[in-house]
């Protein structure tokens, strides 16, 4: 029974990442409409801003953390502007052929920079403590609950202010977004920046649990795709309910069959849950 | 308060519409006759920011407004209802109409007083207020999409085939309607195939065809077109 509860707390901790990665990624789909390779080399880039920042300046980690969201929030909108906009009229072949150059140059460049070995991130959080009977480190505990109120404050944001609502807005239909008077160039770069935000905390978050590496975002990305199939496409309650699905699956599964297996659990997932309901499972509900 | 002159738009190489003129005044319903692909959407197209003319000039009281994106020209007084409505599907009915007040965003007031008046013109959208814009009627959501447009509080209303998949009864009401917003102040621009019903209830018209005006008039003048009734009105 304990180790179940510590496996289901793992979940929730690696769930609540995944929804994290997984939000900015659905909320670009809505502007761009496709998936934006790239964002995992966000997520990555996040992880050493933030790294960088605590051991070159000495920063506080949760100082870092906001430093290196912002940083990653504008290199989002700086992509945006730079590459997608430009290629706004032409085909999503060619976004996703702009998606992985940028997801390449990224990597590269932070190859470049910070060398190809895995680095390890300290956090002031690593202090073992006991929640509900439960043994768990106090960065886990930061972690669920930084990502929940990230998530309960997006929410409140797309759902309850204008600013908001016109990501869902142009999201849904486009030329509706311009006929009401939206401003869409606005709304993608805003987007951007918060698919960036998310990214980079996700990251950051995560990383003093794992290790921080130029490829570490490639399989946090291809999870998060699943995660936004799987939701549905462009779904935001999808994509944090898809997180913890995934989470949770993984930490189960690497306790009851074997943690030589927990990256494929996700996969299999994919296939049994799109078998059974082809367009997702929140393909017709939205926000 | 419009004035259209001399415009011709270009999708690649093809034509849309050539050297078409046309004037609205204050106050006035002016409709737009032809048949599909005649040129009726690209000229609302362009008189919303979404195409720029290739040639030629749109003027809005006096104001030059072709290079303009389309939300500055919704700013500047000038609402469309497109065709396809362009609804938000997954968004309730109450949020299609707020998004519709986007511009007025900061006068929560004026927002509310608006909804009012527009629940009160189609009191079946706030009987459904709270169900998504894409589980309503077909005429429902041409309502929504003039809701939602009258909520911009316009000067002058583009109006695109709405009696279009509609049945008759409701297409009646809903020229109803566009009278009665008409009656309280807004200019109106309408784009019709139902040449009897737009006729009946506009101040004067022009007919397109392959891009082109081929006649204008009042309506009177083209209730008694001979070509007029035979092409478009059928008797």
């Amino acid at each position: 029974m304990d180790v179940l509860l510590q496996q289901l707390f793992n979940g929730l901790t690696i769930g609540s990442v995944y929804s994290l990665v997984a939000l900015g990624l659905t909320l670009v789909y809505g502007i761009l409409h496709i998936p934006n390779f790239a964002h995992g080399a966000l997520y990555m880039v996040g992880a050493y801003i933030t790294y960088t920042i605590m051991t070159s300046l000495g920063l506080h980690y949760l100082l870092s953390i906001l430093t290196s969201i912002i940083a990653v929030g504008m290199i989002s909108v700086l992509m945006e502007r730079l590459v997608f906009h430009p290629l706004k009229d032409s085909t999503p072949i060619q976004h996703k052929v702009a998606a992985i150059g940028m997801l390449l140059f990224l990597e590269s460049f932070a190859q470049l920079i910070w060398g190809a070995d895995y680095q390890q991130m300290e956090t002031p959080f690593g202090q073992v403590i006991d929640f509900f009977g439960l043994t768990v480190t106090m960065q886990r505990l930061i972690i669920v609950i930084t990502a929940v109120v990230a998530m309960i404050l997006l929410y409140l944001f797309l759902k309850k202010t204008f600013t908001g609502a016109t990501i869902i807005a142009m999201a849904q239909n486009r030329e509706g977004a311009h006929l009401v008077g939206i401003n869409t160039n606005k709304v993608a770069m805003l987007t951007f920046f918060i698919s960036g935000v998310l990214a980079a905390l996700g990251a950051s978050l995560t990383s003093p649990i794992n290790l921080v590496f130029p490829s570490m975002g490639h399989l946090v990305i291809l999870k998060a795709f699943v995660i936004i199939i799987i939701g549905g496409m462009g779904s935001i309650p999808g994509a944090i309910l898809g997180g913890y699905i995934i989470g949770f699956s993984e930490s189960i599964g690497a306790t009851y069959i074997s943690s030589d297996y927990s990256d494929i659990i996700s996969f299999a997932l994919l296939v049994i849950i799109l078998t059974i309901k082809p367009q997702g499972i929140f393909s017709k509900g939205g926000v | 308060m419009l004035d259209l002159k001399n415009v011709s738009v270009k999708y690649g190489n093809f034509t849309a519409i050539k050297d078409i003129n046309i004037r609205v005044d204050k106050g006035e319903i002016v409709v737009l006759l032809g048949a599909n692909g005649a040129g009726k959407s690209t000229t609302f197209r362009t008189i919303s920011g979404l195409k720029t003319p290739f040639k030629g000039n749109v003027l809005l009281e006096d104001d030059l407004i072709d290079n303009k994106p389309p939300d500055k020209i919704v700013k500047q007084g000038i609402v469309q209802c497109a065709e396809d409505r362009k609804l938000f599907p997954e968004m309730s009915v109450q949020e299609n109409m707020m998004m519709g007040a986007y511009i007025h965003r900061k006068k929560k007031n004026k927002i509310k007083q608006t909804l009012k008046e527009v629940y009160k013109l189609f009191p079946v959208l706030y009987e459904k207020r709270k169900n998504p814009a894409g589980s309503l009627s077909g005429g429902q959501q041409q309502m929504l999409a003039i809701g939602r447009a009258l909520m911009s509080k316009p000067k002058l209303m583009l109006l695109d085939e709405p009696s279009i998949g509609l049945a008759p009864l409701i297409v009646e009401q809903m020229f109803e309607s566009i009278k009665q917003i008409n009656k309280e102040g807004t200019t109106i621009l309408l784009a019709e195939q139902n040449a009897h019903a737009a006729l009946s209830i506009a101040d004067k018209g022009y007919v397109y065809e392959n891009g082109n005006i081929v006649v204008e008039g009042s309506s009177k003048e083209l209730f008694a077109n001979e070509e007029v009734r035979k092409a478009y009105i059928g008797a």
